[in-house]
């Protein structure tokens, strides 16, 4: 199956509803997520991860707290604040906005 | 809206303080951003293996799959906008190293900022302590003085009677209070007179004052019969009762009486309210304890001050509307006990500060001209090297630095060169409360709190960084637009061009201009002090000394044991040798007192005796004139002869004479004083005018009134002895004759009459120094900024004066050439100076004497000076450069 680049300015969006359905994730953790709920479909480049997470940090939308995983390692987990659920929401109904209006401009005859 | 950008502001601060907290652990940062990349790709890799890869394969995929590690991290730093700082740390270091390797250079640079930042922060220190630091009290913005308004529209006290009916009727103030002055003997140790205040007993919840130690005043304590009830100051419980923690329900003595202390006050409470102006700060306060039946509580007797503190809600307009109806209502009830109906209310903040805030704010206006000078002169400087880097600039634009980064690097160079003259600059700013308290400020209140706190450290910082942007901008400016192929051709020798020298002029002029204006200030304060000092006082100062006394001791209250123990002292005093004339008083010219009686001349009295003029009093013993050497015009003076058995008598000056008897003879006219259930006085002699007030200020109406008459003679009394010594050498001699009479009495503030009249014109020689000071180290500046110029482009002429001198061209006629480039400059800069002075010596109106804002002669004095000055900084590098010889100046290159 081919893989597609996720469409500009939305690999925030992903981030804030991967981390808002699963809590508390680290790096990988998210990177997984994001391409197993797309079903294999949405590919990030998986690095691009970390600068925009330390973006998220600076808008203050996550926190980040070191942990241990299950298999005992140190890692870094990620998770949501008030400021980024309510990016989210305002993310969300931008790219429901933006999605809606590309539908109609197809669907139009 | 207004909300929103709030709101984004206030995102954009966290975000700021984000990155910088990121910053400051970057070192970590990296460490956390490696590490969890590291597991990333780790875990990954496993991932792949368990899948049946190989090793190799497995981490290939994995960092496929991962992309470009080094320009993720990079990409991590550019969000965190660390570009951006380590930047600028590039640029500090390059501009330290750059600094570094002109040694020469930046120390004129730095001195010049330390001088001009340095400047800046005394007297920005001076402006916070005194005015911006808040108030001691709660809220200080609902406190206002209430004053009765007299017929002329001036503020009044008011007597204790009316505020009573004030206090009932108003619904404006939460509280309204009242306070008086009081100069009790505190009999602990040494005895000691203080600087106290009588107050009622709200009057520091009024303020919003807690006492730290004990209780506030009850009103149980505010009575007639019980108002022995003191509360001390932190530092007079720390000074004369050893900090006693038990100090609270002691009794101590005053006034040979006792009194028990009820309370303490926080040390961070220091009384502004203060009725004597030479008597230091308030350290004691008793209870007011008046009650309307007493005398000294009618309306008319006007020598409290009260204080409100307006309900919440309720502004200024609203209370004064109330307190005029509530005034116009109590005239209609008791016409002859007011001249006029009507309050006046002042804030608390403009009746302590009003008058301290406009030289305060003329000095700060004075002293950044100060800064600007030393501005222009660094952008001068900075010019000149410009020219010397403009190929180091044409190297580094050739290597592919970007004209923003360059200026950048220039400004960041500037901004630290300033902070360096800042850091410098603060030396003399930390000494300045010192230097300033002994210069004299005349009498600006809270000069305790002037230090160098956060605020003028804040000041200071962001006076340097804009000193280091503004003189750096045209420099910097200046080098951007190197071009470098023209550059890097002309080979290691810059020259300057057309735009280099322009701004150099431009520079020059502002720097004569700037100067120029704080120069005619100066002369114009200068010449106000020299005009008061020649104010013939009415009196003559020279050898006098004066020493205050105040009689205390049960037995006093006997009025013929006081004046016997006042006749008995000056019997003693004048036998001392040198001694030419002795006499005591209530009040003393320029001392500082506003004791002034109402004036009812007989006949002349109006249908409202409190319309009638007043006079300041004198109650003195014989001799007074013959002291002072206050002239008598007509008449006789009191002479030992009047006393309480005789018809009384009173002495008038010639402004009385003038106002109430104009064209007639006052002497043997009758007149009654402080009311009109008083004895008639009959007007014996007519003497001269003495300035009571100030210097600046025309006499009033004045009377003289024999101690050994007046129905209450005052225990407060000045001695004045004329002596043919120095005064000074006269103190012990003085003192010991007083105690010879009775050895408990207290005699203070021992010092020639000199003296106040100093202290009267304290503020205006304060003023003075400093605008002064300001416009010498201006002139100072403007002149090596001038001299540098000169210099510069003589030196950049070299050439040119070699082949004009090779070709014939006298001396005289190169020196000319270059002197009247230099001259242009200086009469341009003179004209604008001249033009600013006429538009800003208005603001030293209210501190000019006998002389206008624009006086052309100071104006016409101080311009040839700085004419003279200015031509001899340009003529000095001019005359240097004839020495060149041809050959020499054309071999140059």
């Amino acid at each position: 199956m081919p893989r597609d680049e996720i469409p500009p300015g939305t690999l925030y969006l992903l981030i804030l509803k991967t981390l808002a359905r699963a809590g508390e994730q680290h790096g990988f953790e998210i990177a997984n997520s994001i391409q197993r709920i797309s079903k294999e479909v949405l590919q990030v480049e998986e690095g691009s991860l970390y600068p925009a997470l330390q973006r998220m940090l600076i808008k203050g939308w996550v926190t980040a707290e070191w942990g241990t995983t299950a298999g005992n390692r140190r890692a870094r987990y990620y998770q949501l604040t008030a400021a980024g659920r309510k990016q989210l929401a305002v993310e969300m109904s931008q790219f429901e906005r933006v999605i809606g209006a590309i539908t109609r401009v197809i669907e139009a005859v | 809206m207004k909300r929103f950008d709030g709101g984004l502001f206030v995102n954009w601060l966290r975000e700021l303080a984000r990155r910088l907290s990121i910053l400051a652990r970057r070192r970590q940062f990296d460490a956390d951003l490696a590490e969890e990349m590291r597991l990333h790709l780790e875990m990954r890799q496993q991932e792949h293996l368990e899948s049946g890869m190989s090793a190799d394969d497995a981490r290939a995929a994995a960092r496929r799959g991962f992309g470009n590690l080094t320009a993720m991290q990079e990409k991590s730093h550019v969000v965190w906008g660390w570009e951006w700082f380590e930047n600028l740390g590039q640029d500090l270091r390059f501009g330290l190293r750059s600094l570094r390797n002109n040694p020469g250079f930046t120390t004129i640079a730095v001195l010049t900022l330390a001088l001009g930042i340095g400047a800046n922060t005394a007297i920005f220190s001076l402006v916070n302590g005194v005015l911006l630091r808040p108030l001691p009290y709660r809220e200080p913005g609902r406190l206002t003085m209430v004053w009765e308004q007299d017929d002329h529209g001036r503020p009044d006290n008011v007597g204790y009677a009316t505020y009573v009916d004030w206090k009932a009727q108003n619904k404006s103030f939460e509280d309204l209070a009242l306070y008086g002055s009081w100069q009790p003997v505190l009999q602990t140790g040494e005895a000691e007179q203080l600087n106290g205040l009588r107050v009622t007993n709200n009057y520091f919840r009024t303020l919003g004052i807690r006492p730290e130690l004990g209780r506030d005043f009850l009103p149980q304590d505010d009575n007639s019969a019980s108002n022995h009830v003191v509360i001390l100051s932190h530092a007079l419980w720390a000074r004369k009762f050893n900090s006693d923690p038990q100090i609270v329900g002691k009794s101590i003595a005053m006034n040979a009486t006792s009194y028990i202390v009820a309370g303490v006050l926080p040390a961070s409470y220091q009384s502004l309210m203060n009725q004597d102006p030479r008597g230091g700060t308030v350290e004691i306060w008793r209870v007011l304890g008046y009650d309307v039946s007493q005398p000294f509580a009618c309306r008319t007797c006007h020598h409290l001050v009260a204080i409100g503190r307006l309900r919440d809600g309720v502004n200024f307009a609203q209370a004064k509307a109330e307190m005029d109806t509530i005034s116009a209502a109590l005239v209609k009830a008791y016409p002859k006990e007011y001249s006029a109906p009507g309050v006046i209310l002042t804030p608390v903040r403009e009746q302590l500060l009003g008058e301290a805030s406009t030289p305060l704010y003329t000095l700060l206006g004075a002293v950044s001209f100060v800064l600007l000078v030393a501005c222009a002169n660094l952008a001068n400087l900075l010019l000149a090297r410009a020219t010397n880097r403009e190929r180091e600039i044409a190297v580094r634009t050739a290597l592919g630095a970007g004209r923003g980064r360059i200026v950048r690097q220039l400004l960041a160079e500037n901004c630290l060169l300033a902070l360096l003259g800042a850091l410098v600059g603060l030396i003399p700013a930390y000494a300045a409360p010192r230097v300033l308290a002994a210069v004299g400020t005349g009498g600006l209140p809270r000069l305790d709190g002037v230090q160098l706190d956060w605020r003028v450290l804040a000041f200071t910082f962001v006076a340097a960084l804009l000193t280091g942007i503004f003189s750096g901008l045209v420099p910097a400016y200046r080098l951007s637009k190197t071009d470098v192929n023209e550059s890097l051709k002309k080979g290691a020798r810059g020259s300057s061009s057309g735009a280099t020298r322009v701004w150099h002029g431009i520079l020059v002029v502002s720097e004569v201009a700037l100067s120029l204006t704080l120069l005619i200030g100066a002369g114009l304060l200068l010449r106000s002090l020299a005009g008061i000092l020649m104010v013939p006082p009415g009196f003559e100062p020279a050898h006098v000394l004066t020493l205050r006394t105040s009689v205390l001791g049960q037995r006093y209250d006997d009025n013929k044991v006081l004046r016997q123990y006042f006749t008995d002292a000056l019997e003693r005093l004048r036998v001392l040798p040198g001694v030419e004339a002795a006499a005591a008083a209530s009040q003393i010219p320029l001392g500082g007192n506003m004791d002034r009686y109402g004036f009812h001349p007989e006949g002349k009295i109006n249908a409202n005796p409190e319309l009638d003029e007043s006079a300041e009093r004198y109650c003195v013993t014989p001799g007074f004139l013959a002291a002072l050497r206050i002239p008598l015009f007509r008449g006789r003076d009191i002479a030992p002869g009047d006393t309480a058995d005789t018809s009384p008598v009173i002495l008038i000056n010639q402004a009385a004479a003038n106002r109430v008897w104009p064209g007639e003879d006052p002497l043997g006219k009758r007149v009654k004083v402080g009311g009109l259930d008083h004895p008639w006085l009959t007007v014996i002699g007519v003497v001269g005018d003495v300035h009571h007030v100030g210097l600046d200020a025309a006499p009033s109406m004045q009377m003289y009134i024999p101690h050994a008459q007046w129905p209450f003679p005052d225990g407060d009394m000045t001695f004045v002895i004329r002596t043919t010594r120095a005064p000074n050498t006269q103190a012990s001699a003085a003192r010991q004759a007083i105690h010879s009479v009775d050895a408990t009495q207290l005699v203070s503030r021992v010092m020639p009459l000199e003296e106040y009249v100093a202290l009267s014109v304290q503020g205006r020689r304060f003023a003075l120094i400093l605008i002064g000071a300001f416009a010498v180290i201006a002139l100072l500046l403007s002149v090596v900024g001038i001299y540098g110029v000169t210099a510069y482009t003589v030196a950049q002429r070299t050439r040119e004066i070699g082949i004009r001198m090779a070709m014939g061209a006298q001396h005289s006629e190169v020196t000319g050439l270059l002197l009247r480039e230099g001259m242009v400059l200086i009469g341009v800069g003179a004209v604008l100076g001249i033009a600013a002075s006429l538009v800003l010596t208005r603001f030293l109106a209210s501190m000019l004497f006998d002389v206008t804002p624009t006086d052309p002669k100071i104006f016409a004095l101080v311009v040839t000076l700085l004419i003279v000055v200015a031509a001899a900084a340009c003529w000095i590098p001019a005359h240097r450069a004839m020495r060149v010889d041809p050959m020499v100046a054309l071999r140059y290159e």
